[in-house]
Protein backbone atom coordinates (compact mmCIF):
# COMPACT_ATOMS: atom_id res chain seq x y z
CA UNK A 1 0.00 0.00 0.00
CA UNK A 2 2.86 2.33 0.83
CA UNK A 3 4.42 1.68 -2.57
CA UNK A 4 1.23 2.58 -4.39
CA UNK A 5 0.74 5.68 -2.23
CA UNK A 6 4.22 6.99 -3.08
CA UNK A 7 3.92 6.05 -6.75
CA UNK A 8 0.58 7.81 -7.06
CA UNK A 9 2.26 11.15 -6.29
CA UNK A 10 5.27 10.69 -8.54
CA UNK A 11 5.93 10.85 -12.26
CA UNK A 12 9.37 10.27 -13.78
CA UNK A 13 11.01 10.81 -10.41
CA UNK A 14 9.20 14.09 -9.68
CA UNK A 15 6.57 14.75 -7.01
CA UNK A 16 3.38 15.73 -8.79
CA UNK A 17 -0.40 15.55 -8.77
CA UNK A 18 -0.46 14.71 -12.49
CA UNK A 19 -1.63 11.14 -11.89
CA UNK A 20 -4.67 12.39 -9.99
CA UNK A 21 -5.41 14.79 -12.84
CA UNK A 22 -5.35 11.80 -15.19
CA UNK A 23 -7.70 9.93 -12.88
CA UNK A 24 -10.05 12.92 -12.80
CA UNK A 25 -9.91 13.33 -16.57
CA UNK A 26 -10.31 9.68 -17.58
CA UNK A 27 -11.91 7.92 -14.65
CA UNK A 28 -14.22 10.33 -12.78
CA UNK A 29 -17.24 8.67 -14.38
CA UNK A 30 -15.95 5.20 -13.48
CA UNK A 31 -15.53 6.17 -9.83
CA UNK A 32 -19.19 7.23 -9.70
CA UNK A 33 -20.22 4.13 -11.63
CA UNK A 34 -18.36 1.88 -9.17
CA UNK A 35 -19.91 3.56 -6.13
CA UNK A 36 -23.32 3.28 -7.80
CA UNK A 37 -22.96 -0.41 -8.63
CA UNK A 38 -21.62 -1.20 -5.14
CA UNK A 39 -24.52 0.72 -3.57
CA UNK A 40 -27.07 -1.03 -5.79
CA UNK A 41 -25.47 -4.38 -5.00
CA UNK A 42 -25.58 -3.70 -1.26
CA UNK A 43 -29.22 -2.62 -1.44
CA UNK A 44 -30.12 -5.80 -3.34
CA UNK A 45 -28.21 -7.93 -0.83
CA UNK A 46 -29.99 -6.48 2.20
CA UNK A 47 -33.38 -6.30 0.47
CA UNK A 48 -33.12 -10.08 0.25
CA UNK A 49 -31.25 -10.77 3.49
CA UNK A 50 -33.34 -8.70 5.96
CA UNK A 51 -36.76 -10.28 5.28
CA UNK A 52 -35.22 -13.75 4.92
CA UNK A 53 -33.35 -13.47 8.22
CA UNK A 54 -36.45 -12.04 9.94
CA UNK A 55 -38.42 -15.01 8.74
CA UNK A 56 -35.69 -17.48 9.70
CA UNK A 57 -35.47 -15.85 13.15
CA UNK A 58 -39.17 -16.50 13.67
CA UNK A 59 -39.06 -20.09 12.46
CA UNK A 60 -35.74 -21.77 11.78
CA UNK A 61 -35.84 -23.75 8.55
CA UNK A 62 -32.64 -25.69 7.93
CA UNK A 63 -32.80 -26.25 4.17
CA UNK A 64 -33.24 -22.55 3.32
CA UNK A 65 -30.58 -21.53 5.82
CA UNK A 66 -28.16 -24.00 4.26
CA UNK A 67 -28.90 -22.83 0.72
CA UNK A 68 -28.28 -19.23 1.71
CA UNK A 69 -24.83 -20.14 3.02
CA UNK A 70 -23.84 -21.75 -0.30
CA UNK A 71 -22.48 -18.52 -1.90
CA UNK A 72 -19.91 -18.32 0.90
CA UNK A 73 -17.89 -21.15 -0.55
CA UNK A 74 -18.34 -20.44 -4.25
CA UNK A 75 -15.22 -18.54 -5.30
CA UNK A 76 -15.65 -15.07 -6.84
CA UNK A 77 -14.35 -16.17 -10.25
CA UNK A 78 -16.81 -19.05 -10.35
CA UNK A 79 -19.72 -16.76 -9.37
CA UNK A 80 -18.92 -14.39 -12.24
CA UNK A 81 -18.77 -17.17 -14.78
CA UNK A 82 -21.79 -19.08 -13.42
CA UNK A 83 -24.05 -16.03 -13.58
CA UNK A 84 -22.78 -15.13 -17.03
CA UNK A 85 -23.78 -18.53 -18.44
CA UNK A 86 -26.98 -18.62 -16.34
CA UNK A 87 -28.26 -15.36 -17.83
CA UNK A 88 -26.78 -15.39 -21.30
CA UNK A 89 -29.21 -17.78 -23.05
CA UNK A 90 -32.29 -16.04 -21.62
CA UNK A 91 -31.30 -12.45 -20.86
CA UNK A 92 -28.65 -11.52 -23.41
CA UNK A 93 -26.79 -8.39 -22.37
CA UNK A 94 -27.97 -8.48 -18.75
CA UNK A 95 -24.67 -9.86 -17.42
CA UNK A 96 -22.75 -6.87 -18.74
CA UNK A 97 -25.25 -4.23 -17.56
CA UNK A 98 -24.74 -2.30 -14.31
CA UNK A 99 -27.69 -4.16 -12.80
CA UNK A 100 -26.22 -7.50 -13.83
CA UNK A 101 -22.93 -6.71 -12.10
CA UNK A 102 -24.81 -5.51 -8.99
CA UNK A 103 -26.97 -8.66 -8.98
CA UNK A 104 -23.91 -10.91 -9.34
CA UNK A 105 -22.18 -9.11 -6.47
CA UNK A 106 -25.35 -9.43 -4.40
CA UNK A 107 -25.48 -13.17 -5.12
CA UNK A 108 -21.95 -13.66 -3.83
CA UNK A 109 -22.42 -11.50 -0.72
CA UNK A 110 -25.82 -12.88 0.26
CA UNK A 111 -24.17 -15.73 2.16
CA UNK A 112 -22.06 -13.36 4.24
CA UNK A 113 -24.99 -11.00 4.88
CA UNK A 114 -27.23 -13.85 6.06
CA UNK A 115 -24.48 -15.22 8.30
CA UNK A 116 -23.88 -11.87 10.00
CA UNK A 117 -27.52 -10.75 10.18
CA UNK A 118 -28.97 -14.03 11.37
CA UNK A 119 -26.39 -14.09 14.14
CA UNK A 120 -27.38 -10.57 15.17
CA UNK A 121 -31.13 -11.32 14.94
CA UNK A 122 -30.71 -14.47 17.03
CA UNK A 123 -28.94 -12.36 19.63
CA UNK A 124 -32.11 -10.32 20.18
CA UNK A 125 -33.85 -11.53 23.32
CA UNK A 126 -36.86 -13.77 22.75
CA UNK A 127 -39.04 -11.90 25.27
CA UNK A 128 -39.19 -8.79 23.02
CA UNK A 129 -40.45 -10.85 20.12
CA UNK A 130 -42.88 -12.71 22.32
CA UNK A 131 -44.34 -9.44 23.59
CA UNK A 132 -44.78 -8.13 20.04
CA UNK A 133 -46.44 -11.34 18.93
CA UNK A 134 -48.84 -11.18 21.88
CA UNK A 135 -49.85 -7.75 20.62
CA UNK A 136 -50.60 -9.27 17.23
CA UNK A 137 -47.50 -8.38 15.19
CA UNK A 138 -46.66 -10.64 12.27
CA UNK A 139 -43.16 -11.55 11.12
CA UNK A 140 -42.89 -8.47 8.89
CA UNK A 141 -43.68 -6.05 11.71
CA UNK A 142 -41.47 -7.88 14.19
CA UNK A 143 -38.58 -7.66 11.72
CA UNK A 144 -39.18 -4.01 10.89
CA UNK A 145 -39.98 -2.65 14.35
CA UNK A 146 -37.88 -4.86 16.63
CA UNK A 147 -35.18 -6.93 14.94
CA UNK A 148 -33.79 -4.26 12.59
CA UNK A 149 -33.60 -1.47 15.20
CA UNK A 150 -32.10 -3.76 17.84
CA UNK A 151 -29.58 -5.27 15.44
CA UNK A 152 -28.82 -1.87 13.88
CA UNK A 153 -25.12 -1.79 14.87
CA UNK A 154 -24.47 -5.23 13.39
CA UNK A 155 -26.50 -4.26 10.32
CA UNK A 156 -24.44 -1.10 9.82
CA UNK A 157 -21.16 -2.98 10.21
CA UNK A 158 -22.11 -5.69 7.72
CA UNK A 159 -23.38 -3.05 5.26
CA UNK A 160 -20.05 -1.20 5.41
CA UNK A 161 -18.05 -4.40 4.96
CA UNK A 162 -20.17 -5.61 2.06
CA UNK A 163 -20.20 -2.22 0.31
CA UNK A 164 -16.39 -1.99 0.56
CA UNK A 165 -15.95 -5.52 -0.69
CA UNK A 166 -18.16 -4.74 -3.70
CA UNK A 167 -16.15 -1.61 -4.48
CA UNK A 168 -13.02 -3.72 -4.54
CA UNK A 169 -14.50 -6.49 -6.68
CA UNK A 170 -12.42 -7.53 -9.63
CA UNK A 171 -13.07 -11.18 -10.53
CA UNK A 172 -16.84 -10.90 -10.86
CA UNK A 173 -16.97 -7.91 -13.27
CA UNK A 174 -14.01 -9.36 -15.17
CA UNK A 175 -15.72 -12.74 -15.65
CA UNK A 176 -19.04 -11.15 -16.60
CA UNK A 177 -17.09 -9.58 -19.42
CA UNK A 178 -18.23 -6.00 -19.81
CA UNK A 179 -16.37 -4.80 -22.88
CA UNK A 180 -17.30 -1.15 -23.24
CA UNK A 181 -18.81 1.78 -21.34
CA UNK A 182 -18.09 2.69 -17.73
CA UNK A 183 -16.08 0.09 -15.82
CA UNK A 184 -15.59 -0.97 -12.22
CA UNK A 185 -12.51 0.68 -10.69
CA UNK A 186 -10.49 -2.50 -10.22
CA UNK A 187 -10.88 -3.37 -13.89
CA UNK A 188 -9.47 0.09 -14.68
CA UNK A 189 -6.54 -0.45 -12.30
CA UNK A 190 -5.83 -3.82 -13.92
CA UNK A 191 -5.81 -2.53 -17.49
CA UNK A 192 -3.99 0.69 -16.63
CA UNK A 193 -1.22 -1.37 -15.06
CA UNK A 194 -1.28 -4.47 -17.24
CA UNK A 195 -1.93 -3.05 -20.69
CA UNK A 196 -0.62 0.52 -20.50
CA UNK A 197 2.17 -0.24 -18.05
CA UNK A 198 1.18 2.99 -16.30
CA UNK A 199 1.82 2.04 -12.69
CA UNK A 200 1.60 5.62 -11.38
CA UNK A 201 -1.93 6.31 -12.62
CA UNK A 202 -2.98 2.78 -11.62
CA UNK A 203 -1.70 3.59 -8.11
CA UNK A 204 -3.60 6.88 -8.00
CA UNK A 205 -6.76 4.93 -8.91
CA UNK A 206 -5.85 2.48 -6.17
CA UNK A 207 -5.51 5.27 -3.61
CA UNK A 208 -8.97 6.55 -4.62
CA UNK A 209 -10.31 3.05 -3.96
CA UNK A 210 -8.55 2.94 -0.55
CA UNK A 211 -10.28 6.18 0.38
CA UNK A 212 -13.64 4.75 -0.64
CA UNK A 213 -13.00 1.69 1.51
CA UNK A 214 -11.94 3.66 4.58
CA UNK A 215 -15.24 2.80 6.31
CA UNK A 216 -14.35 -0.87 6.35
CA UNK A 217 -10.93 -0.08 7.78
CA UNK A 218 -12.55 1.91 10.59
CA UNK A 219 -14.85 -1.02 11.36
CA UNK A 220 -11.83 -3.30 11.76
CA UNK A 221 -9.94 -0.77 13.89
CA UNK A 222 -12.94 -0.32 16.19
CA UNK A 223 -13.43 -4.04 16.47
CA UNK A 224 -9.84 -4.42 17.67
CA UNK A 225 -9.69 -1.51 20.05
CA UNK A 226 -12.94 -2.36 21.84
CA UNK B 1 -57.68 -20.48 18.92
CA UNK B 2 -60.17 -22.72 17.11
CA UNK B 3 -59.09 -25.87 15.29
CA UNK B 4 -59.88 -24.48 11.86
CA UNK B 5 -57.78 -21.34 12.26
CA UNK B 6 -54.89 -23.36 13.67
CA UNK B 7 -55.02 -25.62 10.61
CA UNK B 8 -55.01 -22.62 8.29
CA UNK B 9 -52.03 -21.12 10.16
CA UNK B 10 -50.10 -24.37 9.84
CA UNK B 11 -50.97 -24.51 6.15
CA UNK B 12 -49.88 -20.88 5.78
CA UNK B 13 -46.58 -21.69 7.46
CA UNK B 14 -46.05 -24.70 5.22
CA UNK B 15 -46.81 -22.66 2.08
CA UNK B 16 -44.38 -19.95 3.22
CA UNK B 17 -41.69 -22.60 3.71
CA UNK B 18 -42.26 -24.14 0.30
CA UNK B 19 -42.23 -20.75 -1.41
CA UNK B 20 -39.03 -19.74 0.39
CA UNK B 21 -37.39 -23.04 -0.44
CA UNK B 22 -38.40 -22.79 -4.09
CA UNK B 23 -37.12 -19.23 -4.38
CA UNK B 24 -33.85 -19.94 -2.59
CA UNK B 25 -33.31 -23.05 -4.70
CA UNK B 26 -33.92 -21.15 -7.94
CA UNK B 27 -31.74 -18.18 -7.03
CA UNK B 28 -28.89 -20.11 -5.42
CA UNK B 29 -28.89 -23.48 -7.16
CA UNK B 30 -30.07 -22.25 -10.59
CA UNK B 31 -26.77 -20.66 -11.65
CA UNK B 32 -24.83 -23.69 -10.38
CA UNK B 33 -27.08 -26.05 -12.32
CA UNK B 34 -26.60 -23.98 -15.43
CA UNK B 35 -22.85 -24.50 -15.02
CA UNK B 36 -23.57 -28.22 -15.15
CA UNK B 37 -25.74 -27.81 -18.22
CA UNK B 38 -23.09 -25.71 -20.00
CA UNK B 39 -20.43 -28.27 -19.19
CA UNK B 40 -22.52 -30.87 -21.02
CA UNK B 41 -23.59 -28.64 -23.92
CA UNK B 42 -21.73 -29.70 -27.04
CA UNK B 43 -23.72 -27.20 -29.04
CA UNK B 44 -25.79 -24.36 -27.66
CA UNK B 45 -26.42 -21.32 -29.80
CA UNK B 46 -28.64 -18.36 -29.03
CA UNK B 47 -31.70 -18.08 -28.94
CA UNK B 48 -32.34 -21.75 -28.04
CA UNK B 49 -33.54 -22.20 -24.46
CA UNK B 50 -31.87 -25.62 -24.26
CA UNK B 51 -28.62 -26.97 -25.76
CA UNK B 52 -28.97 -28.50 -29.22
CA UNK B 53 -26.60 -31.33 -28.37
CA UNK B 54 -25.56 -32.74 -25.00
CA UNK B 55 -22.52 -34.90 -24.39
CA UNK B 56 -19.43 -35.58 -22.33
CA UNK B 57 -16.92 -34.31 -24.90
CA UNK B 58 -15.77 -31.38 -22.76
CA UNK B 59 -15.51 -33.45 -19.59
CA UNK B 60 -13.19 -35.85 -21.40
CA UNK B 61 -10.88 -32.88 -22.02
CA UNK B 62 -10.20 -32.87 -18.28
CA UNK B 63 -7.92 -35.85 -18.75
CA UNK B 64 -5.60 -33.90 -21.06
CA UNK B 65 -2.53 -31.90 -20.13
CA UNK B 66 -4.01 -28.43 -20.58
CA UNK B 67 -6.40 -29.14 -17.71
CA UNK B 68 -4.21 -31.34 -15.52
CA UNK B 69 -1.16 -29.06 -15.58
CA UNK B 70 -2.92 -26.04 -14.02
CA UNK B 71 -4.55 -28.43 -11.52
CA UNK B 72 -1.16 -29.80 -10.45
CA UNK B 73 0.42 -26.33 -10.34
CA UNK B 74 -2.42 -25.01 -8.16
CA UNK B 75 -2.32 -27.98 -5.79
CA UNK B 76 1.45 -27.73 -5.43
CA UNK B 77 1.28 -24.00 -4.67
CA UNK B 78 -1.56 -24.57 -2.18
CA UNK B 79 0.45 -27.20 -0.28
CA UNK B 80 3.52 -24.93 0.02
CA UNK B 81 1.41 -21.90 1.02
CA UNK B 82 -0.51 -23.88 3.65
CA UNK B 83 2.66 -25.32 5.23
CA UNK B 84 4.45 -21.96 5.27
CA UNK B 85 1.43 -20.06 6.60
CA UNK B 86 0.84 -22.48 9.46
CA UNK B 87 4.50 -22.62 10.46
CA UNK B 88 4.31 -18.87 11.05
CA UNK B 89 0.72 -18.73 12.30
CA UNK B 90 0.80 -21.34 15.08
CA UNK B 91 3.46 -19.56 17.21
CA UNK B 92 2.22 -16.11 16.23
CA UNK B 93 -1.43 -16.98 16.94
CA UNK B 94 -0.39 -18.38 20.31
CA UNK B 95 1.56 -15.24 21.17
CA UNK B 96 -1.32 -12.99 20.15
CA UNK B 97 -3.82 -15.01 22.18
CA UNK B 98 -1.75 -15.44 25.34
CA UNK B 99 0.91 -12.82 25.73
CA UNK B 100 0.40 -9.16 26.38
CA UNK B 101 3.36 -7.61 24.60
CA UNK B 102 3.76 -3.98 23.54
CA UNK B 103 2.44 -3.36 20.04
CA UNK B 104 0.14 -6.37 20.14
CA UNK B 105 -2.77 -4.36 18.76
CA UNK B 106 -0.50 -3.04 16.00
CA UNK B 107 0.43 -6.58 14.96
CA UNK B 108 -3.25 -7.54 14.91
CA UNK B 109 -4.04 -4.47 12.83
CA UNK B 110 -1.23 -5.24 10.40
CA UNK B 111 -2.80 -8.62 9.84
CA UNK B 112 -6.36 -7.41 9.61
CA UNK B 113 -6.27 -4.12 7.72
CA UNK B 114 -5.24 -5.60 4.36
CA UNK B 115 -8.62 -7.37 4.44
CA UNK B 116 -10.42 -4.03 4.54
CA UNK B 117 -8.77 -2.45 1.52
CA UNK B 118 -8.98 -3.38 -2.16
CA UNK B 119 -6.32 -5.99 -2.89
CA UNK B 120 -5.68 -5.39 -6.56
CA UNK B 121 -3.62 -2.16 -6.26
CA UNK B 122 -1.50 -3.89 -3.59
CA UNK B 123 -0.94 -6.88 -5.87
CA UNK B 124 -0.05 -4.52 -8.71
CA UNK B 125 2.62 -2.91 -6.51
CA UNK B 126 3.90 -6.37 -5.52
CA UNK B 127 4.04 -7.42 -9.17
CA UNK B 128 6.13 -4.38 -10.02
CA UNK B 129 8.60 -5.12 -7.22
CA UNK B 130 8.70 -8.81 -8.25
CA UNK B 131 9.73 -7.78 -11.78
CA UNK B 132 12.79 -6.10 -10.28
CA UNK B 133 13.72 -9.20 -8.28
CA UNK B 134 12.98 -11.61 -11.12
CA UNK B 135 10.06 -13.20 -9.23
CA UNK B 136 7.29 -12.21 -11.64
CA UNK B 137 5.90 -15.16 -13.57
CA UNK B 138 7.46 -17.66 -11.14
CA UNK B 139 5.88 -20.14 -8.73
CA UNK B 140 7.86 -18.50 -5.89
CA UNK B 141 6.24 -15.15 -6.72
CA UNK B 142 2.75 -16.68 -6.69
CA UNK B 143 3.45 -18.45 -3.38
CA UNK B 144 4.57 -15.15 -1.82
CA UNK B 145 1.44 -13.36 -3.02
CA UNK B 146 -0.79 -16.15 -1.69
CA UNK B 147 0.98 -15.93 1.64
CA UNK B 148 -0.26 -12.35 2.08
CA UNK B 149 -3.87 -13.52 2.30
CA UNK B 150 -3.06 -16.98 3.62
CA UNK B 151 -1.23 -15.61 6.65
CA UNK B 152 -4.16 -13.36 7.52
CA UNK B 153 -6.54 -16.32 7.54
CA UNK B 154 -4.14 -18.54 9.43
CA UNK B 155 -3.11 -16.02 12.11
CA UNK B 156 -6.69 -15.00 12.82
CA UNK B 157 -8.05 -18.51 13.07
CA UNK B 158 -5.08 -19.69 15.17
CA UNK B 159 -5.42 -16.74 17.57
CA UNK B 160 -9.13 -17.61 17.96
CA UNK B 161 -8.29 -21.28 18.54
CA UNK B 162 -5.72 -20.55 21.27
CA UNK B 163 -8.07 -18.02 22.90
CA UNK B 164 -10.66 -20.77 23.23
CA UNK B 165 -8.25 -23.06 25.12
CA UNK B 166 -8.37 -22.46 28.87
CA UNK B 167 -4.97 -21.13 30.15
CA UNK B 168 -5.62 -22.91 33.45
CA UNK B 169 -4.62 -26.20 31.81
CA UNK B 170 -1.15 -24.88 31.03
CA UNK B 171 -0.83 -23.41 34.52
CA UNK B 172 -1.50 -26.87 35.89
CA UNK B 173 1.36 -28.20 33.78
CA UNK B 174 3.63 -25.42 35.07
CA UNK B 175 2.72 -26.30 38.65
CA UNK B 176 3.74 -29.88 37.96
CA UNK B 177 7.13 -28.59 36.85
CA UNK B 178 6.80 -28.36 33.07
CA UNK B 179 8.70 -25.62 31.24
CA UNK B 180 6.77 -23.08 29.16
CA UNK B 181 7.77 -24.82 25.93
CA UNK B 182 6.88 -28.23 27.28
CA UNK B 183 3.52 -27.02 28.58
CA UNK B 184 2.76 -25.61 25.14
CA UNK B 185 3.84 -28.76 23.29
CA UNK B 186 2.08 -31.23 25.57
CA UNK B 187 -1.05 -29.30 26.57
CA UNK B 188 -2.11 -26.49 24.24
CA UNK B 189 -0.79 -27.80 20.93
CA UNK B 190 -2.61 -31.18 21.05
CA UNK B 191 -5.83 -29.41 22.10
CA UNK B 192 -5.42 -27.04 19.16
CA UNK B 193 -5.14 -29.80 16.55
CA UNK B 194 -8.76 -29.60 15.30
CA UNK B 195 -8.38 -25.84 14.97
CA UNK B 196 -5.05 -26.24 13.16
CA UNK B 197 -6.66 -28.66 10.70
CA UNK B 198 -9.54 -26.26 10.09
CA UNK B 199 -7.13 -23.38 9.61
CA UNK B 200 -4.99 -25.42 7.20
CA UNK B 201 -8.03 -26.34 5.15
CA UNK B 202 -9.09 -22.69 4.95
CA UNK B 203 -5.67 -21.55 3.75
CA UNK B 204 -5.45 -24.45 1.29
CA UNK B 205 -8.82 -23.55 -0.16
CA UNK B 206 -7.93 -19.87 -0.34
CA UNK B 207 -4.75 -20.61 -2.25
CA UNK B 208 -6.49 -23.01 -4.62
CA UNK B 209 -9.19 -20.46 -5.48
CA UNK B 210 -7.07 -17.29 -5.44
CA UNK B 211 -7.36 -15.52 -8.76
CA UNK B 212 -6.43 -11.83 -8.66
CA UNK B 213 -2.90 -12.15 -7.31
CA UNK B 214 -2.16 -15.21 -9.42
CA UNK B 215 -3.30 -13.45 -12.58
CA UNK B 216 -1.09 -10.43 -11.90
CA UNK B 217 2.04 -12.07 -10.52
CA UNK B 218 1.90 -15.40 -12.28
CA UNK B 219 1.19 -14.19 -15.80
CA UNK B 220 2.09 -15.48 -18.29
CA UNK B 221 3.98 -18.55 -17.04
CA UNK B 222 2.13 -19.75 -13.92
CA UNK B 223 -1.39 -20.98 -14.64
CA UNK B 224 -3.63 -22.30 -11.87
CA UNK B 225 -7.20 -23.50 -12.42
CA UNK B 226 -8.93 -20.11 -11.83
CA UNK B 227 -6.58 -18.45 -14.34
CA UNK B 228 -7.13 -21.30 -16.79
CA UNK B 229 -10.86 -20.80 -16.41
CA UNK B 230 -10.57 -17.08 -17.09
CA UNK B 231 -8.50 -17.68 -20.22
CA UNK B 232 -11.05 -20.23 -21.45
CA UNK B 233 -13.99 -17.89 -20.88
CA UNK B 234 -12.15 -15.05 -22.67
CA UNK B 235 -11.83 -17.31 -25.69
CA UNK B 236 -15.58 -18.01 -25.57
CA UNK B 237 -14.88 -21.60 -24.56
CA UNK B 238 -17.75 -21.43 -22.11
CA UNK B 239 -17.96 -25.21 -21.79
CA UNK B 240 -14.30 -25.58 -20.78
CA UNK B 241 -14.71 -22.73 -18.30
CA UNK B 242 -17.85 -24.36 -16.88
CA UNK B 243 -16.14 -27.72 -16.38
CA UNK B 244 -13.29 -25.94 -14.59
CA UNK B 245 -15.73 -23.90 -12.47
CA UNK B 246 -17.45 -27.09 -11.30
CA UNK B 247 -14.11 -28.66 -10.38
CA UNK B 248 -13.17 -25.49 -8.47
CA UNK B 249 -16.35 -25.74 -6.41
CA UNK B 250 -15.70 -29.28 -5.20
CA UNK B 251 -13.19 -28.58 -2.40
CA UNK B 252 -15.31 -25.76 -1.01
CA UNK B 253 -18.46 -27.87 -1.08
CA UNK B 254 -16.80 -30.80 0.66
CA UNK B 255 -15.32 -28.48 3.26
CA UNK B 256 -18.59 -26.74 3.99
CA UNK B 257 -20.34 -30.06 4.52
CA UNK B 258 -17.51 -31.36 6.72
CA UNK B 259 -16.86 -28.23 8.69
CA UNK B 260 -20.33 -26.89 9.31
CA UNK B 261 -20.41 -28.89 12.51
CA UNK B 262 -16.84 -28.12 13.56
CA UNK B 263 -16.30 -24.53 12.49
CA UNK B 264 -17.55 -21.51 14.31
CA UNK B 265 -19.40 -18.83 12.36
CA UNK B 266 -16.33 -16.65 12.73
CA UNK B 267 -14.34 -18.90 10.38
CA UNK B 268 -17.21 -19.13 7.95
CA UNK B 269 -17.00 -15.40 7.35
CA UNK B 270 -13.51 -16.01 5.98
CA UNK B 271 -15.05 -18.18 3.28
CA UNK B 272 -16.90 -15.15 1.98
CA UNK B 273 -13.64 -13.44 1.13
CA UNK B 274 -12.33 -16.01 -1.32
Amino acid sequence: MGVSLVASFSREGQWTLANYETVWRLYARDVLYTVGVAAAGSILTFAAAIPLCGWLRARAFGPVEFLLKVPLFVPFVVVGHALRVFWSPYLPGFATSWLGIAAALAWKHLGLAVLLLLGAFRGVDESFLEAARQLGSGTTRVTRDILVPMAAPALAVSAVLIFSSMLASFSIPLMLGRGSGAQMLMIDVYYRFGQHGDFETASALGVVSYLLAIGAALVYVRRLTH
Amino acid sequence: MSGASRTSRTLGGLTARLVALGLAAFVIVGPLLSLGLWSLAERWTYPAAWPQRLGLRYWSRMLTGDFLDPLKTGLGIAVIVTAAALLCAVPLGYALARLAFPGRTLVLLAFLLPQAFPQLPVFAAATREFYRWGLAGTVTGVVLVHLVGGLVFAVWTMAAVFRSIDPVLEEAAHNLGASATRAFLTVSLPLAVPGIVASALLVFLYSLDEFTGTLLVGAPFVTTLPVYMYTASQGYELQIASVTALVLMVPGAVLLLLLERVLRAEYLTFFGQI
